[in-house]
Protein backbone atom coordinates (compact mmCIF):
# COMPACT_ATOMS: atom_id res chain seq x y z
CA UNK A 1 0.00 0.00 0.00
CA UNK A 2 2.79 2.14 1.07
CA UNK A 3 4.53 1.43 -1.92
CA UNK A 4 2.12 2.10 -4.30
CA UNK A 5 0.62 5.26 -2.92
CA UNK A 6 4.11 5.93 -2.99
CA UNK A 7 3.83 5.16 -7.45
CA UNK A 8 0.56 7.34 -7.60
CA UNK A 9 2.11 10.37 -6.13
CA UNK A 10 5.53 9.87 -8.72
CA UNK A 11 2.93 8.94 -11.40
CA UNK A 12 0.82 12.17 -10.62
CA UNK A 13 3.96 14.41 -10.06
CA UNK A 14 4.71 13.06 -13.40
CA UNK A 15 0.93 14.79 -15.09
CA UNK A 16 0.60 10.53 -15.53
CA UNK A 17 -2.16 10.12 -13.44
CA UNK A 18 -6.27 11.40 -13.64
CA UNK A 19 -8.29 13.56 -12.35
CA UNK A 20 -9.77 11.29 -10.11
CA UNK A 21 -6.66 9.56 -8.47
CA UNK A 22 -5.71 13.30 -8.53
CA UNK A 23 -8.25 14.27 -5.68
CA UNK A 24 -7.96 10.69 -3.98
CA UNK A 25 -4.14 11.94 -3.75
CA UNK A 26 -5.36 15.25 -2.70
CA UNK A 27 -7.21 14.37 0.40
CA UNK A 28 -4.73 12.12 0.84
CA UNK A 29 -2.51 13.78 3.75
CA UNK A 30 0.21 12.11 4.32
CA UNK A 31 0.88 11.85 0.38
CA UNK A 32 1.22 15.38 0.84
CA UNK A 33 5.13 15.24 1.90
CA UNK A 34 5.57 12.76 -0.49
CA UNK A 35 4.27 15.90 -3.44
CA UNK A 36 6.71 17.72 -2.19
CA UNK A 37 9.82 15.65 -1.76
CA UNK A 38 9.05 14.31 -5.80
CA UNK A 39 8.87 17.58 -6.98
CA UNK A 40 12.06 18.92 -5.04
CA UNK A 41 13.97 15.64 -6.54
CA UNK A 42 12.51 16.30 -9.61
CA UNK A 43 13.70 20.28 -9.65
CA UNK A 44 16.99 18.97 -8.78
CA UNK A 45 17.72 16.43 -11.45
CA UNK A 46 16.11 19.57 -13.71
CA UNK A 47 18.78 21.84 -12.36
CA UNK A 48 16.26 24.25 -11.00
CA UNK A 49 16.48 24.13 -7.48
CA UNK A 50 16.92 27.68 -5.91
CA UNK A 51 19.31 29.59 -4.28
CA UNK A 52 18.14 28.58 -0.75
CA UNK A 53 15.67 26.02 -0.58
CA UNK A 54 12.65 27.19 1.76
CA UNK A 55 10.97 23.65 2.38
CA UNK A 56 8.23 25.15 4.16
CA UNK A 57 6.90 27.61 1.72
CA UNK A 58 3.25 27.52 2.57
CA UNK A 59 3.99 27.63 6.25
CA UNK A 60 5.69 30.96 5.67
CA UNK A 61 2.93 32.45 3.02
CA UNK A 62 0.33 31.56 5.88
CA UNK A 63 2.21 33.07 8.48
CA UNK A 64 2.57 36.58 6.47
CA UNK A 65 -1.29 36.73 5.36
CA UNK A 66 -1.68 35.88 9.01
CA UNK A 67 0.62 39.20 9.67
CA UNK A 68 -0.26 41.53 6.94
CA UNK A 69 -3.76 42.97 7.97
CA UNK A 70 -2.65 43.61 11.55
CA UNK A 71 0.08 45.68 10.78
CA UNK A 72 -1.12 47.66 8.12
CA UNK A 73 -4.89 48.71 9.47
CA UNK A 74 -3.73 50.02 12.78
CA UNK A 75 -0.42 51.77 12.42
CA UNK A 76 -2.21 53.75 9.08
CA UNK A 77 -4.02 56.56 10.94
CA UNK A 78 -0.60 56.99 13.58
CA UNK A 79 1.03 57.51 10.86
CA UNK A 80 -0.34 60.37 9.17
CA UNK A 81 -0.94 62.04 12.26
CA UNK A 82 3.07 61.67 12.67
CA UNK A 83 3.61 63.23 9.41
CA UNK A 84 1.32 66.08 9.97
CA UNK A 85 3.30 67.21 13.19
CA UNK A 86 6.07 66.58 11.43
CA UNK A 87 5.82 68.10 8.08
CA UNK A 88 5.41 71.81 9.44
CA UNK A 89 9.17 71.99 10.63
CA UNK A 90 10.41 71.07 6.86
CA UNK A 91 8.04 73.23 5.62
CA UNK A 92 9.87 76.13 7.44
CA UNK A 93 13.29 75.04 6.45
CA UNK A 94 12.51 75.13 3.00
CA UNK A 95 11.20 78.74 2.85
CA UNK A 96 14.48 79.63 4.24
CA UNK A 97 16.34 77.84 1.48
CA UNK A 98 14.58 79.32 -0.97
CA UNK A 99 15.51 82.65 0.30
CA UNK A 100 18.75 81.42 0.72
CA UNK A 101 19.04 80.34 -2.99
CA UNK A 102 17.54 83.67 -4.48
CA UNK A 103 20.69 85.05 -2.63
CA UNK A 104 23.15 83.41 -4.22
CA UNK A 105 21.27 83.21 -7.57
CA UNK A 106 21.36 87.22 -7.01
CA UNK A 107 24.82 86.82 -6.60
CA UNK A 108 25.79 84.88 -9.23
CA UNK A 109 23.81 86.94 -11.70
CA UNK A 110 25.63 89.83 -10.76
CA UNK A 111 29.11 88.66 -11.09
CA UNK A 112 27.48 86.96 -14.49
CA UNK A 113 27.00 90.63 -15.12
CA UNK A 114 30.57 91.80 -14.19
CA UNK A 115 31.75 88.86 -16.29
CA UNK A 116 29.65 89.73 -19.26
CA UNK A 117 30.34 93.83 -19.14
CA UNK A 118 34.13 92.78 -19.45
CA UNK A 119 33.79 90.90 -22.82
CA UNK A 120 31.30 93.64 -24.26
CA UNK A 121 33.98 95.92 -23.62
CA UNK A 122 36.18 94.18 -25.64
CA UNK A 123 33.87 93.76 -28.40
CA UNK A 124 33.05 97.95 -28.34
CA UNK A 125 36.95 98.95 -28.12
CA UNK A 126 37.14 97.50 -32.28
CA UNK A 127 35.33 100.53 -33.54
CA UNK A 128 37.20 103.02 -35.04
CA UNK A 129 37.15 105.91 -31.92
CA UNK A 130 39.05 102.99 -30.28
CA UNK A 131 42.35 104.47 -29.37
CA UNK A 132 44.23 101.10 -29.96
CA UNK A 133 43.62 97.41 -31.06
CA UNK A 134 42.03 95.64 -29.03
CA UNK A 135 43.71 94.10 -25.75
CA UNK A 136 42.63 91.86 -23.41
CA UNK A 137 45.24 92.67 -20.61
CA UNK A 138 43.16 90.54 -18.44
CA UNK A 139 45.75 87.22 -18.98
CA UNK A 140 49.52 88.23 -18.84
CA UNK A 141 49.23 91.16 -16.14
CA UNK A 142 46.58 89.11 -13.90
CA UNK A 143 42.98 87.45 -13.74
CA UNK A 144 40.44 89.31 -12.00
CA UNK A 145 38.79 87.36 -9.92
CA UNK A 146 35.07 87.96 -9.19
CA UNK A 147 34.75 91.61 -7.80
CA UNK A 148 33.66 91.53 -4.18
CA UNK A 149 31.99 94.49 -3.06
CA UNK A 150 32.62 95.60 0.34
CA UNK A 151 30.89 98.84 0.74
CA UNK A 152 29.44 101.33 -2.03
CA UNK A 153 26.34 101.33 -3.59
CA UNK A 154 26.88 98.78 -6.62
CA UNK A 155 25.09 96.05 -4.26
CA UNK A 156 21.88 97.79 -5.16
CA UNK A 157 20.81 98.58 -1.39
CA UNK A 158 20.12 102.20 -2.50
CA UNK A 159 17.68 101.39 -5.22
CA UNK A 160 19.87 102.07 -8.43
CA UNK A 161 17.97 100.75 -11.81
CA UNK A 162 19.51 97.85 -13.14
CA UNK A 163 21.08 99.93 -16.42
CA UNK A 164 22.49 102.20 -13.33
CA UNK A 165 24.36 99.41 -12.09
CA UNK A 166 25.10 97.83 -15.37
CA UNK A 167 26.90 101.16 -16.39
CA UNK A 168 28.46 101.05 -13.13
CA UNK A 169 30.01 97.37 -13.71
CA UNK A 170 31.04 98.99 -17.42
CA UNK A 171 33.28 101.69 -15.88
CA UNK A 172 34.75 100.05 -13.24
CA UNK A 173 35.81 97.04 -15.66
CA UNK A 174 37.12 99.94 -18.20
CA UNK A 175 39.03 101.54 -15.55
CA UNK A 176 40.50 97.92 -14.08
CA UNK A 177 40.83 96.62 -17.67
CA UNK A 178 43.32 100.02 -18.12
CA UNK A 179 45.45 100.29 -15.18
CA UNK A 180 46.14 96.47 -16.46
CA UNK A 181 46.70 97.93 -19.94
CA UNK A 182 48.69 100.29 -19.04
CA UNK A 183 51.67 98.47 -17.77
CA UNK A 184 51.73 96.54 -20.47
CA UNK A 185 51.94 99.49 -22.71
CA UNK A 186 53.77 102.07 -20.72
CA UNK A 187 57.88 100.96 -20.51
CA UNK A 188 57.67 103.71 -18.01
CA UNK A 189 55.60 101.77 -15.38
CA UNK A 190 58.54 99.40 -15.22
CA UNK A 191 61.44 100.28 -13.24
CA UNK A 192 64.46 100.37 -15.64
CA UNK A 193 67.13 97.79 -15.66
CA UNK A 194 69.41 98.89 -13.42
CA UNK A 195 73.10 99.02 -14.91
CA UNK A 196 75.34 96.05 -14.97
CA UNK A 197 77.72 97.96 -12.67
CA UNK A 198 75.59 98.65 -9.87
CA UNK A 199 74.93 95.05 -9.35
CA UNK A 200 78.40 93.45 -9.71
CA UNK A 201 79.72 95.53 -7.08
CA UNK B 1 97.25 72.39 -6.82
CA UNK B 2 94.54 71.80 -9.53
CA UNK B 3 92.70 69.43 -7.17
CA UNK B 4 92.75 72.51 -4.32
CA UNK B 5 91.54 74.95 -6.91
CA UNK B 6 88.52 72.14 -7.86
CA UNK B 7 87.67 71.79 -3.66
CA UNK B 8 88.09 75.73 -3.53
CA UNK B 9 85.38 76.07 -6.59
CA UNK B 10 83.14 73.79 -4.76
CA UNK B 11 83.34 75.23 -1.37
CA UNK B 12 83.32 78.52 -2.22
CA UNK B 13 79.73 79.38 -3.34
CA UNK B 14 78.49 77.44 -0.10
CA UNK B 15 80.63 79.24 2.39
CA UNK B 16 79.98 82.35 0.16
CA UNK B 17 76.34 82.07 0.28
CA UNK B 18 76.02 81.74 4.11
CA UNK B 19 77.48 85.49 4.59
CA UNK B 20 74.95 86.63 2.07
CA UNK B 21 72.57 89.98 3.25
CA UNK B 22 68.97 89.51 2.52
CA UNK B 23 69.67 92.43 -0.01
CA UNK B 24 72.62 90.53 -1.74
CA UNK B 25 70.50 87.78 -2.04
CA UNK B 26 68.34 90.04 -4.20
CA UNK B 27 70.91 91.76 -6.09
CA UNK B 28 71.94 88.35 -6.88
CA UNK B 29 68.69 87.50 -7.82
CA UNK B 30 68.09 90.75 -10.31
CA UNK B 31 71.21 89.46 -11.71
CA UNK B 32 70.48 86.04 -12.53
CA UNK B 33 67.15 87.00 -14.04
CA UNK B 34 68.56 89.34 -16.88
CA UNK B 35 71.90 86.77 -17.51
CA UNK B 36 70.86 83.43 -16.85
CA UNK B 37 69.17 80.87 -19.21
CA UNK B 38 66.45 78.75 -18.27
CA UNK B 39 63.03 77.66 -18.16
CA UNK B 40 60.53 77.53 -15.64
CA UNK B 41 57.32 75.85 -15.42
CA UNK B 42 55.33 77.98 -12.89
CA UNK B 43 51.64 77.87 -11.01
CA UNK B 44 49.79 81.39 -10.42
CA UNK B 45 47.30 81.55 -7.32
CA UNK B 46 44.79 84.01 -6.68
CA UNK B 47 41.94 83.61 -4.52
CA UNK B 48 40.68 80.00 -5.88
CA UNK B 49 41.94 80.66 -9.48
CA UNK B 50 45.24 77.88 -10.28
CA UNK B 51 46.85 79.19 -13.97
CA UNK B 52 49.67 77.15 -15.44
CA UNK B 53 52.30 78.64 -17.12
CA UNK B 54 55.63 78.27 -18.60
CA UNK B 55 58.26 80.99 -18.87
CA UNK B 56 61.95 80.27 -20.81
CA UNK B 57 64.36 82.70 -21.34
CA UNK B 58 67.76 82.86 -23.53
CA UNK B 59 70.25 84.10 -25.76
CA UNK B 60 70.36 83.53 -28.84
CA UNK B 61 73.05 85.59 -31.48
CA UNK B 62 73.48 87.76 -28.88
CA UNK B 63 69.45 88.72 -28.72
CA UNK B 64 67.90 88.14 -25.28
CA UNK B 65 64.92 85.99 -25.69
CA UNK B 66 62.31 85.44 -23.48
CA UNK B 67 58.91 83.41 -24.27
CA UNK B 68 55.84 83.21 -21.97
CA UNK B 69 52.65 80.52 -22.61
CA UNK B 70 49.53 80.09 -20.51
CA UNK B 71 48.77 76.51 -20.57
CA UNK B 72 45.17 76.24 -19.93
CA UNK B 73 42.17 78.15 -21.68
CA UNK B 74 42.49 79.66 -25.17
CA UNK B 75 46.29 80.22 -26.76
CA UNK B 76 48.19 83.40 -24.82
CA UNK B 77 51.86 83.77 -25.27
CA UNK B 78 54.30 86.76 -24.93
CA UNK B 79 57.49 86.71 -27.06
CA UNK B 80 60.27 89.52 -26.00
CA UNK B 81 63.01 90.09 -28.52
CA UNK B 82 65.22 92.45 -27.29
CA UNK B 83 63.69 95.36 -25.84
CA UNK B 84 59.94 94.34 -28.08
CA UNK B 85 57.57 92.52 -26.66
CA UNK B 86 54.69 90.85 -28.50
CA UNK B 87 51.74 89.21 -27.54
CA UNK B 88 49.71 86.60 -28.95
CA UNK B 89 46.39 85.74 -28.11
CA UNK B 90 43.67 84.11 -30.08
CA UNK B 91 40.99 87.21 -29.98
CA UNK B 92 42.84 89.95 -31.79
CA UNK B 93 45.81 90.15 -34.04
CA UNK B 94 49.48 90.38 -32.14
CA UNK B 95 50.63 93.30 -31.45
CA UNK B 96 54.24 94.72 -29.80
CA UNK B 97 55.06 96.96 -27.44
CA UNK B 98 58.58 98.39 -26.11
CA UNK B 99 59.81 96.82 -23.14
CA UNK B 100 62.47 95.27 -21.78
CA UNK B 101 60.48 92.15 -19.97
CA UNK B 102 57.35 90.27 -20.72
CA UNK B 103 55.25 90.98 -17.66
CA UNK B 104 52.99 88.20 -15.47
CA UNK B 105 55.33 86.29 -13.88
CA UNK B 106 57.61 88.12 -11.84
CA UNK B 107 57.38 91.41 -10.67
CA UNK B 108 59.05 94.06 -12.72
CA UNK B 109 60.86 95.54 -10.24
CA UNK B 110 62.41 92.10 -9.25
CA UNK B 111 64.62 92.34 -12.67
CA UNK B 112 66.20 96.24 -11.75
CA UNK B 113 67.59 98.08 -9.58
CA UNK B 114 66.84 96.79 -6.32
CA UNK B 115 67.74 99.27 -3.86
CA UNK B 116 64.81 101.46 -5.26
CA UNK B 117 62.84 99.31 -3.03
CA UNK B 118 64.37 99.95 -0.07
CA UNK B 119 62.12 103.08 0.34
CA UNK B 120 59.08 100.77 0.82
CA UNK B 121 60.26 97.57 1.74
CA UNK B 122 62.61 96.27 4.78
CA UNK B 123 64.40 93.13 3.22
CA UNK B 124 64.86 90.32 6.17
CA UNK B 125 66.43 86.99 5.51
CA UNK B 126 64.02 84.24 6.27
CA UNK B 127 64.27 80.16 6.65
CA UNK B 128 65.38 78.27 3.94
CA UNK B 129 62.97 75.18 2.52
CA UNK B 130 62.56 73.30 -0.81
CA UNK B 131 60.60 74.20 -3.55
CA UNK B 132 60.21 72.72 -7.16
CA UNK B 133 63.01 70.20 -6.10
CA UNK B 134 65.08 72.67 -4.88
CA UNK B 135 66.87 74.56 -1.66
CA UNK B 136 64.99 77.39 -1.39
CA UNK B 137 66.03 81.02 0.62
CA UNK B 138 63.44 83.18 1.88
CA UNK B 139 63.43 86.95 1.90
CA UNK B 140 60.94 88.73 3.08
CA UNK B 141 59.39 92.16 2.07
CA UNK B 142 58.44 93.68 5.11
CA UNK B 143 56.22 97.06 4.16
CA UNK B 144 57.86 99.81 6.27
CA UNK B 145 54.16 101.25 6.81
CA UNK B 146 50.64 100.47 6.94
CA UNK B 147 49.78 102.10 3.12
CA UNK B 148 51.25 98.39 1.10
CA UNK B 149 51.11 95.31 1.42
CA UNK B 150 54.09 92.59 2.59
CA UNK B 151 55.72 90.34 0.01
CA UNK B 152 58.20 87.01 0.30
CA UNK B 153 60.21 85.22 -1.77
CA UNK B 154 62.36 82.17 -2.32
CA UNK B 155 64.98 82.35 -4.08
CA UNK B 156 67.00 79.00 -5.24
CA UNK B 157 70.56 78.60 -3.95
CA UNK B 158 72.40 77.54 -7.05
CA UNK B 159 71.28 79.84 -9.31
CA UNK B 160 69.27 82.92 -7.34
CA UNK B 161 66.05 82.67 -9.82
CA UNK B 162 62.98 83.47 -7.83
CA UNK B 163 61.27 79.38 -6.97
CA UNK B 164 58.36 81.61 -5.47
CA UNK B 165 56.64 84.56 -4.93
CA UNK B 166 53.89 85.42 -2.76
CA UNK B 167 51.91 88.76 -1.89
CA UNK B 168 50.49 89.13 1.79
CA UNK B 169 47.81 91.34 2.63
CA UNK B 170 47.99 93.16 6.14
CA UNK B 171 46.80 90.71 8.01
CA UNK B 172 49.24 88.17 6.49
CA UNK B 173 46.62 86.33 4.51
CA UNK B 174 48.12 85.37 1.09
CA UNK B 175 46.59 87.30 -1.92
CA UNK B 176 48.57 85.82 -4.83
CA UNK B 177 51.29 83.41 -4.89
CA UNK B 178 53.38 82.68 -8.28
CA UNK B 179 55.91 79.33 -7.50
CA UNK B 180 58.14 77.37 -9.71
CA UNK B 181 57.03 73.62 -10.34
CA UNK B 182 60.17 72.82 -12.66
CA UNK B 183 62.80 75.30 -12.96
CA UNK B 184 65.89 74.07 -15.82
CA UNK B 185 68.76 75.78 -16.62
CA UNK B 186 70.51 75.31 -20.02
CA UNK B 187 72.92 76.41 -22.10
CA UNK B 188 72.14 75.75 -26.04
CA UNK B 189 68.41 77.90 -26.36
CA UNK B 190 65.78 75.33 -27.14
CA UNK B 191 64.94 75.58 -30.86
CA UNK B 192 61.25 77.67 -29.43
CA UNK B 193 63.47 81.01 -28.67
CA UNK B 194 65.76 80.19 -31.87
CA UNK B 195 62.72 80.50 -34.15
CA UNK B 196 61.30 83.27 -31.84
CA UNK B 197 64.45 85.25 -32.15
CA UNK B 198 64.33 84.35 -36.30
CA UNK B 199 60.34 85.73 -36.68
CA UNK B 200 59.48 89.24 -38.26
CA UNK B 201 57.31 90.38 -35.23
CA UNK B 202 54.79 93.16 -36.25
CA UNK B 203 56.28 96.51 -35.80
CA UNK B 204 55.66 98.43 -32.06
CA UNK B 205 52.09 99.83 -31.87
CA UNK B 206 51.85 103.53 -31.85
CA UNK B 207 50.01 105.67 -29.46
CA UNK B 208 49.38 108.60 -30.99
CA UNK B 209 46.31 109.66 -29.03
CA UNK B 210 48.04 109.99 -25.66
CA UNK B 211 48.35 113.61 -25.08
CA UNK B 212 50.54 115.44 -22.73
CA UNK B 213 48.87 115.52 -19.15
CA UNK B 214 48.22 118.56 -16.83
CA UNK B 215 50.59 119.90 -14.13
CA UNK B 216 48.93 116.96 -11.52
CA UNK B 217 50.98 116.59 -8.26
CA UNK B 218 50.45 114.90 -4.53
CA UNK B 219 50.28 116.76 -1.54
CA UNK B 220 51.39 113.57 0.05
CA UNK B 221 52.05 110.00 -1.60
CA UNK B 222 53.77 107.04 0.28
CA UNK B 223 57.48 106.76 1.24
CA UNK B 224 58.90 105.14 -2.15
CA UNK B 225 56.24 105.75 -4.44
CA UNK B 226 56.45 108.31 -7.10
CA UNK B 227 55.20 109.48 -10.52
CA UNK B 228 56.38 107.05 -13.55
CA UNK B 229 53.57 108.20 -15.97
CA UNK B 230 51.11 110.46 -16.51
CA UNK B 231 49.34 111.44 -19.85
CA UNK B 232 45.71 111.89 -21.09
CA UNK B 233 44.28 108.96 -22.96
CA UNK B 234 41.04 107.52 -23.67
CA UNK B 235 39.48 104.53 -21.52
CA UNK B 236 39.78 101.24 -23.15
CA UNK B 237 36.07 99.98 -23.41
CA UNK B 238 34.40 103.24 -22.87
CA UNK B 239 36.48 105.89 -24.72
CA UNK B 240 36.14 108.22 -22.19
CA UNK B 241 39.17 111.06 -22.45
CA UNK B 242 40.86 110.52 -18.99
CA UNK B 243 43.67 112.01 -16.99
CA UNK B 244 46.26 109.15 -15.99
CA UNK B 245 48.95 108.78 -13.30
CA UNK B 246 51.10 105.90 -12.64
CA UNK B 247 52.65 105.24 -9.07
CA UNK B 248 54.91 102.36 -8.51
CA UNK B 249 57.42 101.67 -5.65
CA UNK B 250 58.78 99.08 -7.29
CA UNK B 251 56.51 96.27 -6.15
CA UNK B 252 52.73 97.57 -6.29
CA UNK B 253 51.70 99.87 -9.04
CA UNK B 254 48.59 102.52 -8.61
CA UNK B 255 47.24 104.56 -11.47
CA UNK B 256 45.04 107.09 -10.89
CA UNK B 257 41.81 108.78 -13.34
CA UNK B 258 40.65 112.13 -13.45
CA UNK B 259 37.71 111.98 -15.36
CA UNK B 260 34.09 113.27 -15.91
CA UNK B 261 32.15 111.85 -13.39
CA UNK B 262 29.20 109.37 -15.03
CA UNK B 263 25.62 110.11 -14.15
CA UNK B 264 25.17 106.57 -12.69
CA UNK B 265 27.14 106.78 -9.42
CA UNK B 266 29.96 105.08 -8.56
CA UNK B 267 31.09 102.68 -5.38
CA UNK B 268 33.34 105.00 -2.89
CA UNK B 269 35.48 101.67 -2.49
CA UNK B 270 36.08 98.20 -4.13
CA UNK B 271 38.36 95.50 -3.22
CA UNK B 272 38.68 92.64 -5.05
CA UNK B 273 39.60 89.23 -3.97
CA UNK B 274 43.45 89.16 -5.32
CA UNK B 275 44.13 93.01 -3.42
CA UNK B 276 43.65 94.88 -6.25
CA UNK B 277 41.31 97.68 -4.50
CA UNK B 278 40.01 100.64 -6.23
CA UNK B 279 38.73 104.14 -4.67
CA UNK B 280 36.17 106.86 -6.22
CA UNK B 281 36.39 110.15 -4.95
CA UNK B 282 33.75 112.72 -6.06
CA UNK B 283 34.96 116.31 -6.64
CA UNK B 284 32.95 118.85 -7.89
CA UNK B 285 31.41 117.43 -11.38
CA UNK B 286 34.87 115.19 -11.35
CA UNK B 287 36.04 112.19 -10.58
CA UNK B 288 39.00 110.94 -9.41
CA UNK B 289 39.63 107.21 -9.09
CA UNK B 290 42.76 105.65 -7.99
CA UNK B 291 43.50 101.65 -7.86
CA UNK B 292 46.01 99.39 -7.43
CA UNK B 293 47.30 96.16 -4.89
CA UNK B 294 47.57 97.92 -1.81
CA UNK B 295 45.22 98.76 1.41
CA UNK B 296 42.23 100.86 0.02
CA UNK B 297 43.23 103.55 2.50
CA UNK B 298 46.11 104.19 0.75
CA UNK B 299 43.90 105.30 -2.08
CA UNK B 300 41.90 106.94 -0.58
CA UNK B 301 44.30 108.83 0.94
CA UNK B 302 46.18 109.40 -2.55
CA UNK B 303 43.22 110.79 -4.22
CA UNK B 304 42.58 112.87 -1.74
CA UNK B 305 46.24 114.22 -2.03
CA UNK B 306 45.81 114.97 -6.12
CA UNK B 307 46.03 118.87 -6.56
CA UNK B 308 46.67 121.25 -9.75
CA UNK B 309 50.29 122.40 -9.53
Amino acid sequence: MVKSSQEWVSAAVDGEVDAQTLTQLASDVDSHQEWQRYHMIGDTMRGELPAAIDLDITASIAAAIELEPTIMAPKNSPAIEVQGVESKTPKTSNVVSLFKQFGQYAIAASVALVAIVGVQSYDQSQDVESPLPVFNTRPLVGTMSPVSLQTGPVTNQQGYTNEQVLEQRKRINAYIQDHMLQQRLNPGVQVEQANQAEINQ
Amino acid sequence: MRLFLLALLIISPFSHSEELSAKDWLVNMSQALSETQFKASVVQIQADHVRPLVFLQGTVDEKRIAYLEYLNGPPKNAVKVNNTVTFLEHDQPPYSVNANLIQGVWPVSLYGDISKLEQGYQFVLGGRSRIAGRAGQLIRFIAKDEYRYDAQIWLDLETYLPLRYDTLNRDKQLLEQTMVIELIEFTDSPSILVEASKHDWPEVIKQADRKDAQDWQFTWLPQGFSMVVSDNHRLIGIHEPVEYIALTDGLANISVYVARAPEAPMPEELVTRNGLSMVVEKVGNAEVVALGKVPSQTLERIARSLALK
